[in-house]
């Protein structure tokens, strides 16, 4: 039970710290808005397309690219999960922290749930503005609460890739490459920006492995059509195989580290 | 008196060459402040983090308050306390807020929490500024506050690395009288420094440490005696053997003093006269009054006495730091 109150101490401690500068919620969020707003413009033609039609329910491209900025969203605020560690090591707050006597997990965890928080207010943000721009949720408030629920575990487990980075390198620059250099790629390299039977055949074999795939499938589906409980399940099965690798490795490498 | 701090032969190495503590060992009395003094690199930093558990030792044994650190490292964590160089406060948030997330981190109730948190700001003199964000700080400002958030859970030993490194003065005589107060309650306290003024000031009994090694170990006054006593070198003007010839005569006859050079001249470092006496301060004025009493006039006089820099010098060759020579008397020209 101690750990739970640790946990919330260290919640608390982000939660603060994120309140104080809530520069950094909008700052990851102007990039996905960018693309939100120019990019489907640009490519609001697809959506006339009769096969973009059938295979994905709507003729409105900038509804169905809603999921991709979602999941842009979420990656780049995860990726700069590492950040605030490598600065508690730079500011030997973190042996102020490791001597004190509380569970190292904790401090990892601590930091998760309050990104968490994070990423569902940035999305909570560009659903509304999706909303200004007419783009509705099929599924209503369930399928919202569906999606954010998606989101901040997807989220939780994207930051295990950053806190792993992070923890290895012990370098604020390091880690925020690493995530300005994943997200493009593995954005256009899915079914988030075009439907799977769209692309090239190279890349929808690229996409049937990448996780991006199944996270903008759910929210596709909750969007355009409805609650689809089958790609919802793969979206769950999908964060949680990234979850337990990217999150067990992180807590490996923390408990070496920190021991 | 009990010893709360036992180490025996500690070693920590890196790779296969690089050796940052080599083979130590000291025992730490219950409620003395117990300093480690030494240069960059000395290994200072590396044996407190060693004995605060964050780092893990290569070989030898270490016992804080009858715990192994590492076998019982958890129990070992709820009894000390520590301030790392580095200052680790979260800058994002106010002292009040800094102390209270301390707390929880001890596990202390809310109400409790905040009593203490109370006392704390009041013992640091940071009530008025409790509620500030630390950016607001001024270095002296947060490490008090540092100080204080090592605290809450009132450790039996408290260690301090280099806790005045990079403040200004007056930040640091506070800080020195913050800890003579928690020293005066009881506490043990362990720190480290390369000032040897502060470990003169602070320290009940320091080691002195260089190259992982330690050389010298004592309370500063027997320390400072392993070097010497005081002295007082006397300049004559240029030539004037006779007058140094006559001075030399008649202060051999003083009681007070153990030892009277032989005049020197021509050679830069050790020209005029050396007195060797244990009280120098006090023979100053014996001194004075027999040269006017002989007609022996003087160019210039210094009085010397070891500081513990000296004592770093004689074990290890070389200087800790820029010395901060303590000349008590030096008239520029007296007359008999």
């Amino acid at each position: 039970m101690e750990m739970v109150s640790e946990i919330a101490a260290i919640f608390h401690r982000w939660n603060t710290k994120l309140l104080r500068q809530p520069i950094f919620l909008f700052f990851s969020l102007i990039q996905p808005l960018v693309w939100f707003l120019l990019f489907t413009q640009a490519f609001s033609a697809i959506g006339d397309i009769p096969v973009f039609q059938t295979l994905t329910g709507t003729s409105s491209y900038i509804t169905f690219f809603t999921a991709a900025v979602i999941i842009q969203t979420i990656a780049s605020s995860a990726l700069q999960a590492g950040i605030g560690l490598v600065n508690d090591f730079d500011s030997g707050f973190m042996d102020k922290m490791r001597v004190a006597p509380i569970s190292k997990s904790a401090i990892l965890f601590g930091k998760l749930f309050s990104d968490a928080i994070s990423t569902i207010i940035q999305v909570v943000i560009i659903l509304l503005i999706g909303l200004a721009l007419g783009v509705t949720v099929a599924s209503g408030i369930l399928g919202v609460l569906m999606i954010l629920v998606i989101a901040a575990a997807f989220g939780i487990a994207w930051s295990g890739i950053s806190l792993f980075v992070a923890l290895t390198s012990k370098s604020s620059q390091t880690t925020l490459s690493v995530g300005l250099l994943t997200t493009f790629p593995l954005l256009f390299l899915s079914a988030s920006v075009m439907p799977l039977e769209l692309l090239p055949n190279w890349v929808q074999q690229v996409a049937k492995i990448n996780p991006f795939t199944y996270i903008a499938q759910a929210f596709q589906n909750l969007i355009i059509k409805g609650l689809v409980w089958d790609s919802v399940g793969y979206a769950f099965i999908a964060i949680l195989v990234i979850g337990v690798i990217s999150l067990g490795a992180s807590i490996l490498v923390f408990r070496k580290k920190v021991s | 008196m009990q010893d709360i701090v036992i180490v025996e032969d500690l070693r920590k190495t890196y790779g296969k060459d690089i050796v940052a503590v080599d083979g130590i060992s000291f025992r730490v009395h219950e409620g003395e402040i117990f300093g480690f003094l030494g240069p960059n690199g000395a290994g200072k930093s590396t044996t407190i983090k060693i004995l605060t558990t964050l780092l893990e030792k290569s070989a030898g044994k270490a016992i804080i308050d009858n715990l192994d650190i590492d076998a019982d490292q958890a129990k070992v964590r709820r009894i000390i306390g520590y301030c790392s160089q580095e200052v680790g406060v979260d800058d994002d948030l106010t002292a009040r807020e800094n102390l209270m997330l301390q707390c929880s981190f001890h596990h202390i109730p809310r109400d409790r929490a905040e009593e203490k948190t109370e006392e704390l700001l009041k013992k640091v003199r940071l009530t008025d500024a409790a509620d500030r964000r630390l950016k607001t700080f001024s270095g002296g400002m947060r490490k008090r506050l540092d100080l204080a958030s090592s605290l809450v859970s009132d450790p039996k030993v408290l260690f301090l690395d280099e806790p005045t490194t990079g403040l200004d003065p007056q930040s640091r005589q506070d800080v020195w009288e913050y800890i003579k107060e928690l020293s005066k309650r009881g506490m043990t306290i362990f720190l480290t420094t390369q000032y040897m003024e502060e470990a003169d000031r602070l320290a009940d009994r320091l080691c002195i440490v260089d190259q992982g090694k330690i050389v010298a170990e004592g309370t500063p006054a027997e320390l400072k005696a392993q070097v010497g006593a005081d002295k007082i070198r006397l300049w004559f003007r240029a030539d004037d053997t006779e007058a140094c010839e006559k001075a030399a005569k008649g202060l051999s006859n003083l009681p007070d003093i153990d030892e009277v050079g032989k005049c020197v001249t021509g050679i830069a470092t050790e020209e005029g006269l050396e007195i060797t006496a244990k009280n120098g301060a006090a023979v100053v004025t014996q001194v004075v009054r027999t040269l006017d009493k002989a007609g022996v006039s003087i160019e210039q006089l210094r009085l010397t006495v070891p500081t513990l820099d000296e004592v770093f010098l004689k074990f290890t060759g070389k200087t800790l730091n820029v010395v901060e020579r303590k000349e008590a008397v030096r008239p520029g020209r007296r007359r008999g």
